[in-house]
């Protein structure tokens, strides 16, 4: 098997293989977020925070990289090197890069979970059960945008004393020592949504679903969508930024060069469902 | 989205204040295995398109705090489940009535028998009984009434809502002979699985773990 | 795989039924180690509900957050009787965004910390008293007070609690009422008021082509940031808009900036002059709407002279000048590190010139819409409050002080000496949900309900298009039935002075009172107009606003001195994540990495790589920071974010009390401050303190989260060229 077999097939493969196996998506969920309007802010952190039970870990443990953090906000400083600033401040600010779960559909943890508690969903999710997790952490220690956190001590008690415990979603599981977790891309809200309609008798439109980060985005700056759906705003973002799902690297036509569509590590063939934007500064 | 004053009056604070709690990690043994089991029982005649979940269990006496005469309701006067349990069909739970729908009736009916006397003082006293869960699952279990019910009573063609608890019966036993119910089913993930299986069911695990 | 027959799921059976020695297991249906036992956990229903309440199926309702003045109007999901999640009210002036001191707004409400009885001082401690005896204690030591010898201390108040309070003071034939917020834009408003005739005009950054910001952080920290926020987000579509940022230590604001510029701390006025020379002499914008005297003062400040001045090079001068000429109408504002120092006015004052040399006054720097109703209007803080505040009880002013919303003790300059001063009050009141520092010093503490406990109005400070009332109703049931609203307790406190006109049972009956009052105009043609208010969370109440005035003021430049024994800067720099101290007893806060830093769970100090090089210390290396008040240790991050002269220590750190989240976590910049203050507003100069740095030789790794500094060649976030954006993505 060549080298160019198997970047060429990988994704296939991962695809149609019986642990990521779906061969029709129903829904095809993705995010697509401009860095030309994310300031940093973190509100999508804490909101995450609120939403889906993250636990505080503390100074102590969260410097030890063991924070729940599940949408982290990566700030980088432009680099001499790479033809950055070289001056004596940082003139051009920072690089925000708010990073969660990238819910790839060639995930890279998913074949090495030896218990099958992280699968890809038929709405295009990357799921993590927790009832079935072991808590070998192979899965994050293959995923190469390390989005996955585990516990690694029992936090029920001291991350949520009384009555701080009584802001905990019901929607959700609180996890417990010996547990991988991760962004959800917050499922319990498509439960709900999808519910929703049901109920209502109609699909599921664009807009029905939103992520916890995406709604409290202040510039608006996270979209959260539907691929499958052409008209949804998100899948309308993708289309005009020519980043499409599958490929390895994006074949954008001459014009569509310049535009600022592009997936964290693509190369890696992980095929990750959220977009980003590129940042814009005037010289 | 307009609240007014009694509308924060009890809640069910002390039942979801754990709702959310930790669960253990599960020994992943129990994971295994899942050949072998997929025993298939016959339909019954009161509910149709439904293969019934297969598996029996004999649960423990829970004492309650009143000891609430489901088969007087259910049996003798033939009341609908979901008359009590109203919110089944629209969410996840199907909820204990409030103490608000018991009055209702119970203002007027058999004032002089002692549980309802029993009753009359909690509700004199603006306060509602704290009942024993019988039917409890993980937390890491979502389960929802309202899926279950729609799909086996109102999406279910030739399906009458009067024999609703035959569908109820499922999971809860026959509480029509119960007087407090009592856990007559196993409600393991096998049991649930089987059905899921026999019936067509979602089997994402993300549908009922998250 | 291999040429045996094992798939990765039989070879697991194998190990599981093995090793485990579980033979009989019947896989899924063994009994969990989870308690699902009969009869071990309790359910409670509802007694009566109304009929949209279905336990499992949350609704949404409306209210307004108070975590920070800006006055935001949220949508809380409410559960089983529980709020869980706060969400931005989509027709408040936030929009759908809640930023993240809202979304932690939730564990103020939740948080353990909370006081949940009345307490008063007895031999020296605080004890737990009744309310029958707090009231009797409050009776008798505030009841018979003289006229004029109470004053209440708060933070911000607005909408019907302002009318309350007033009438409360009015009883006690007091007119003191001090209003402090330790971040505040008071010197701001002092020009806005000389120079426009408006205290707070309308900012609108969303119709600027470009942006310099003298320091103030619009995304952060500043007025109204989520508002903000949603009009950077339209700024920089279409023709995306330049936004430029000098200060001394990069804000969340400086870190998005297309051109952030290093200034000197205090010589934002100098760069602003030395921007209007270079346009004035190389652009020929026209001088002629300026007075001769402040043309002048502009002619003095050619680049070289502004570039000893300030450190910013004639370059990033002219390149500034260069995007404001090029890209009408532009916008300049000015904030914190630019109004915090002696010079502060004068900074400020030559900020406003730009804005009169563009000609962006009156047209993204506007006349603001105001409140229909005056009374009900936000009472806004300054720190010149704190001061006069300070004076006052020094001279024995007062025998009853009441606080609520504010921690002096905490913000205030150890300089001061408030706590010395403090003493000299017989009978201090605190109303608040936390023993905060101030709170600790209280000879009384009744403690308050938490903002989505309680019925009220309030008014946003800032709110410049369309003005509204907003209304807070409960989210849900109080936590500790010993709390009580401010408004019941001023209520209450105007029922035992024997006032008349205040015979209502509660503040709900007092608002609803209130409101059903207002004039018909107001309320419109609601059928229910209490039940269509409360239900949207405003109530839209807008009188016209006028247009500005040009009438600037004197420009001329204050020199800054060069330091004696002190040659750095202290940048008492304000963030989001602690504001001015308020947060630090949220663990979603002290969770969240500082946006510039990375730091978590502590304070750090900001020194540029060339100071730090001069010191000899490395990341986590400890420095003295002392000024003439005494010194602080604080561990060091370095980068290119902050000026070379300037040592910047974030506040909202270093509590003494405030609950076991922010007690003895990091320290406290502003217990080092002199007592500098700006003479024209009588605001203190909080970014004035002078001070040395020393390598103390202790060492400790700064708790930040990890990951480079750098993408280190990974191609994570590209920068692509406004020039490129404008062409694919550009209007």
């Amino acid at each position: 098997m060549s080298l160019k077999n198997v970047l060429e097939n990988w994704s296939d493969y991962r695809k149609t293989h019986e642990q990521g196996g779906h061969h029709e998506y129903e829904h095809m969920w993705t995010l697509a977020i401009d860095l030309n309007k994310c300031t940093g802010c973190n509100a999508c952190s804490v909101a995450c925070y609120a939403e889906n039970n993250l636990a505080t870990v503390g100074k102590e443990k969260l410097h030890k990289g063991q924070g729940m953090h599940w949408l982290r906000m990566e700030r980088y400083w432009d680099e001499p090197q790479m033809g950055g600033d070289d001056a004596e401040y940082h003139e051009r600010g920072a690089s925000f890069l708010p990073m969660m779960c990238q819910h790839c559909n060639a995930a890279t943890c998913e074949p090495v979970c030896p218990v099958a508690a992280t699968y890809h969903t038929p709405d295009g999710l990357n799921a993590q059960v927790y009832n079935r997790c072991i808590g070998s952490r192979y899965c994050s220690n293959n995923c190469p945008y390390r989005l996955r956190y585990f516990n690694f001590y029992s936090y029920y008690d001291t991350s949520w004393p009384e009555p701080l415990n009584q802001q905990l979603n019901p929607d959700i599981s609180v996890r417990d020592k010996g547990v991988m977790e991760k962004c959800t891309f917050c499922v319990q809200r498509i439960r709900t949504g999808k519910d929703q309609a049901a109920s209502e008798g109609r699909e599921l439109r664009d807009g029905d679903v939103v992520t916890a980060c995406a709604q409290s985005c202040p510039t608006q700056a996270i979209v959260f969508g539907d691929m499958l759906d052409e008209e949804s705003e998100a899948a309308k973002l993708w289309a005009k930024q020519q980043v499409e799902l599958g490929p390895y690297e994006q074949k954008k036509d001459k014009e569509g060069s310049e535009l600022r569509g592009y997936r964290v590590l693509e190369a890696l063939n992980t095929d990750p469902c959220v977009m980003y934007l590129d940042r814009v500064r005037e010289a | 989205m307009f609240v007014s004053n009694n509308f924060l009056s009890e809640g069910c604070v002390k039942c979801v204040g754990k709702t959310a709690k930790r669960f253990v990690s599960m020994v992943f043994a129990a994971l295994l295995g899942f050949g072998g089991l997929m025993f298939v029982g016959a339909a019954q005649a009161e509910v149709p398109n439904v293969v019934p979940p297969e598996g029996s269990y004999s649960g423990e006496d829970v004492p309650q705090p009143i000891e609430f005469p489901h088969d007087i309701h259910a049996d003798v006067n033939e009341i609908n489940c979901m008359y009590c349990h109203t919110y089944a069909r629209r969410s996840k739970v199907s909820g204990i009535p409030p103490t608000s729908k018991c009055m209702g009736c119970h203002t007027v009916i058999a004032t002089d028998k002692p549980r309802i006397k029993k009753l009359t003082e909690y509700w004199e006293n603006k306060e509602s009984p704290e009942w024993n869960k019988v039917h409890d699952l993980p937390d890491f279990v979502h389960f929802t009434h309202e899926k279950h019910i729609q799909r086996f009573v109102f999406k279910n063609e030739g399906m009458d809502v009067e024999n609703v608890s035959e569908v109820c019966a499922f999971c809860h036993g026959d509480v029509k002979s119960m007087t407090v119910a009592k856990k007559m089913k196993p409600l393991t993930m096998g049991f649930c699985v089987r059905c899921h299986e026999a019936n067509d069911g979602p089997s994402d695990c993300w549908k009922c773990h998250k | 795989m291999s040429g045996n027959d094992i798939n990765r799921r039989n070879f697991l059976k194998f190990m599981g039924l093995g090793g485990v020695g579980a033979a009989t297991l019947t896989g899924c249906d063994m009994p969990t180690t989870v308690t699902i036992e009969e009869g071990k956990e309790k359910v409670v229903s509802y007694l009566a509900p109304e009929e949209y309440v279905i336990p499992g199926i949350g609704n949404w309702f409306a209210s307004t957050c108070q975590q920070c003045p800006s006055g935001c109007g949220v949508h809380g999901r409410v559960r089983e009787g529980r709020v869980l999640k706060l969400e931005g009210n989509p027709e408040t002036l936030n929009g759908n965004g809640l930023c993240m001191m809202g979304q932690a707004s939730l564990q103020t409400h939740y948080n353990p910390d909370r006081i949940t009885q009345p307490m008063a001082r007895k031999g020296g401690s605080l004890v737990p008293v009744s309310w029958d005896e707090a009231w009797k204690l409050l009776q008798e030591n505030a009841g018979k007070v003289d006229a004029g010898r109470s004053a209440w201390f708060t933070g911000t108040v607005s909408g019907h609690q302002a009318v309350l309070l007033k009438a409360l003071n009015k009883a006690w034939g007091s007119q003191d009422h001090y209003v402090y917020e330790a971040i505040n834009n008071a010197v701001g408003e002092a020009v806005n008021e000389a120079v426009l005739g408006e205290a707070v005009p309308a900012y609108h950054l969303n119709k600027a082509k470009a942006i310099l910001s003298f320091g103030a952080d619009f995304l952060g920290t500043w007025v109204s940031p989520v508002h903000f926020a949603k009009q950077y987000a339209e700024f920089r579509t279409g023709d995306r808009g330049i936004l430029m940022q000098v200060e001394p230590k990069m804000s969340l604001t400086g870190a998005n900036a297309d051109m952030w510029v290093a200034a000197r701390p205090g010589t934002e006025g100098v760069v602003a002059l030395g921007i209007a020379n270079v346009l004035i002499s190389k652009h020929q914008v026209s001088g002629s709407v300026l007075p001769q005297a402040a043309l002048d003062v502009i002619a003095q400040y050619d680049v070289n002279k502004v570039t000893e001045v300030s450190g910013v090079s004639g370059d990033q001068l002219v390149r500034m000048a260069n995007y404001l000429r090029g890209n009408s109408p532009s916008l300049v504002l000015s904030g914190e590190s630019a109004h915090n120092h002696e010079n502060g006015y004068q900074n400020a004052m030559a900020a406003m010139m730009l804005n009169i040399l563009l000609g962006n006054v009156g047209k993204t720097i506007d006349g603001s819409n105001k409140l229909a109703v005056e009374e009900l209007q936000a009472k806004t803080g300054s720190s010149a409050a704190l001061l006069k505040f300070a004076e006052a009880v020094d001279a024995g002013k007062y025998d009853v002080v009441f606080f609520k919303g504010t921690n002096p003790l905490f913000t205030a300059p150890v300089a001061m000496d408030l706590a010395g001063k403090l003493a000299k009050v017989p009978f201090k009141v605190s109303l608040s949900m936390f023993l905060d520092d101030t709170t600790m010093q209280a000879d009384l503490v009744l403690p308050l309900s938490s903002p989505y406990e309680e019925w009220n109005t309030s008014v946003a400070p800032y709110q410049p298009v369309e003005a509204a009332i907003s209304m807070s109703q409960p989210l849900m049931n109080p936590l500790s039935s010993e709390t009580r609203s401010f408004g019941d307790l001023l209520l209450g406190m105007l029922k035992h002075h024997g006032v008349d006109g205040y015979d209502f049972p509660s503040y709900y009956a007092y608002l609803q009172d209130a409101m059903d009052k207002l004039p018909a105009s107001i309320k419109g043609s609601a059928v229910d107009f209490w039940a269509d208010s409360v239900q949207k969370g405003y109530v839209k109440a807008t009188a016209e606003g006028g247009s500005l005035t040009t009438k600037l003021g004197d420009l001329s430049q204050k020199a800054v001195d060069v330091g004696g024994d002190f040659p750095m800067h202290l940048v008492p720099s304000s963030n989001q994540t602690m504001w001015d101290g308020r947060n630090a007893n949220l663990p979603w806060m002290q969770e969240q990495p500082d946006q510039i830093s990375k730091v978590f769970w502590d304070s750090w100090a900001e020194i540029h790589p060339k100071t730090a090089a001069k010191l000899g210390v490395h990341e986590g290396d400890y420095i003295r920071i002392k000024s003439d008040q005494g010194s602080i240790d604080v561990k060091v991050y370095i980068y290119k974010g902050v000026h070379v002269d300037a040592v910047a220590v974030p506040m909202g750190r270093g509590h003494k009390e405030y609950g076991r989240y922010a007690k003895g976590n990091g320290v406290n910049p502003l217990s080092i401050l002199s007592e500098v203050i700006e003479p024209t507003s009588g605001e203190l100069a909080t970014h004035g303190t002078r001070v040395s740095i020393t390598k103390t030789g202790e060492h400790e790794e700064l708790p930040r989260l990890g990951g480079s500094e750098t993408q280190v060649g990974r191609r994570l976030v590209s920068t692509v060229s406004a020039e490129v954006f404008r062409r694919t993505e550009g209007a």
